[in-house]
């Protein structure tokens, strides 16, 4: 079975501006901003790259 | 655990729609808790900090000193930089002051305590409490400590971001084409006209426009905003900005101070709004201007009618849906038919070419429009480029 590939968000300040156009596109709601922390739900997650694209500054990767 | 609270009406969120239901629902005596997850009102701002004025009297603002600068209206630039102008009162909810944002939710939430609402910080919603089927209040944590709030009416006002109306089972997912990734900076040493706030159409901006809204003389926020579904690799949104600055004389010597970024929905109106204990109001229930990307004024309005609305139903005792419901017609007597022709209008000009975005200009800037309505604008362009007018006949 092709493992999932990762997703990555740079949010310890160095790209993220935690606006969270992120969270709000999420298609499953599993991107969660916290003030300065942005997690994911790893499990929920289907890697469909429409936060990729979301992100004003290319803080997310996938790989 | 802390202990757990009970309320009348539970308001998440505290931006201009969350403080303006919570005010209003203490105004007609219930009693309101409204949260915030972050530890500063207002702060940080996710905003152009453009807004048309002529609403505020209807839901109670006075302008105060989050004015920052009030405009004559808006230049519309066409992708070979034909200007049309358009006086204030007729550029859509974008256009009539420049705002200090954050003062602008502070003062918001001021009217709201002042009005009896308790007010916490650093406090956000991780849930929603339901009671077969029915909301009937939200898990939150404050400082760490998590505890229940039990509420009569709950009210989801989080914003761009919202998360507790999918919580409560209300649909607010947004389609790729109808969101803009926006980016801003904030630059002094720019050379803006305070006088107007300006839009710049076409492919510097797909989908969406860039944005010049004066604060003062020599400071203006300069932004974007880009379709999502238009968007082909990382990080556009900020490359298309640098590239339009880099190309622009008056604004590539300025100096940037401070960077906003956010999402903002440019979608047809939500089909549902309530549900039972519960209601969504503001960015969240998408309520923002499809085609200006304006929220402030519609997340008011209807945040009024949202408290209100939550007021009495926790006074009568009947939270259902229906008993809500009052809410879901109100903000649409208002606001949806707007809501609606804007969506269409969106879709449209996110298809036209650049060629055509001129003409479309050109023909209006020769008009002097005493009204500026769709009739009006098709008769200018039919008259001065009749091929054009094919593109619109959908409108007419």
């Amino acid at each position: 079975m092709p493992s999932k590939k990762s997703l990555h968000i740079e949010s310890s300040g160095q790209l993220c501006i935690y606006c969270g156009a992120c969270v709000g596109i999420c298609p499953l709601n599993c991107i969660y901003l916290d003030e300065t922390r942005i997690t994911f739900d790893e499990k929920v997650c289907t890697r469909c790259e429409i936060c990729v694209k979301a992100c004003p500054v290319g803080a997310i990767e996938i790989g | 655990m802390g202990s757990d609270l009970k309320t009348d009406v539970l308001v998440i969120g505290a931006g201009p729609a969350g403080s303006m239901t919570a005010k209003w629902a203490a105004k007609h005596g219930a009693s309101v808790l409204m949260i915030e997850k972050r530890q500063e009102i207002g702060s940080p701002v996710r905003c152009g900090e453009g807004m048309s004025k002529d609403w505020l009297p209807d839901v109670g603002i006075k302008p105060g000193r989050w004015v920052n600068v009030e405009v004559e209206g808006a230049r519309i630039f066409s992708p070979n930089e034909t200007v049309f102008e358009i006086n204030e009162k007729h550029a859509g909810n974008e256009v009539g002051y420049v705002v200090e944002r954050d003062e602008f939710d502070k003062q918001l939430a001021i009217d709201a305590a002042n009005a009896g609402v308790e007010v916490r910080l650093k406090t956000a919603a991780t849930g929603i409490l339901k009671d077969d089927g029915k909301v009937v209040g939200a898990k939150v944590k404050q400082f760490g400590t998590t505890f229940d709030v039990h509420a009569k009416v709950t009210v989801g006002a989080d914003g761009f971001e919202s998360q507790v109306g999918r919580w409560a089972g209300i649909p607010t997912n947004i389609a790729l084409k109808d969101m803009d990734s926006c980016l801003q900076y904030r630059m002094t040493n720019v050379d803006c006209d305070v006088r107007f706030c300006d839009f710049y159409l076409g492919k510097v901006a797909p989908g969406g426009y860039v944005w010049i809204f004066p604060k003062a003389e020599g400071l203006a926020n300069v932004g974007i905003g880009v379709q999502v579904s238009q968007i082909r690799s990382m990080a556009e949104p900020r490359d298309y900005l640098d590239r339009w600055i880099a190309h622009h004389p008056a604004y590539s010597k300025g100096k940037k101070i401070d960077m906003v970024g956010g999402g903002v929905s440019i979608s047809p109106p939500l089909k549902q709004t309530v549900m039972d204990g519960f209601m969504v109001v503001g960015d969240a229930a998408r309520m923002i201007d499809p085609l200006t990307g304006g929220g402030i004024a519609n997340g008011c309005i209807a945040g009024k009618i949202c408290g209100t609305v939550a007021a009495q139903a926790a006074q009568r005792g009947d939270s259902s849906k229906e008993a809500l419901l009052e809410y879901d017609r109100g903000w649409r007597a208002r606001l949806e038919e707007k809501l609606y022709r804007n969506w269409l209008a969106k879709e449209k000009l996110c298809s036209l070419s650049d060629e055509t975005f001129d003409k479309v200009v050109d023909a209006l800037k020769d008009v002097k429009l005493q009204k500026l309505n769709v009739h009006n604008i098709l008769k200018a362009v039919r008259d001065k480029y009749p091929e054009v007018t094919k593109e619109f006949e959908a409108f007419l």
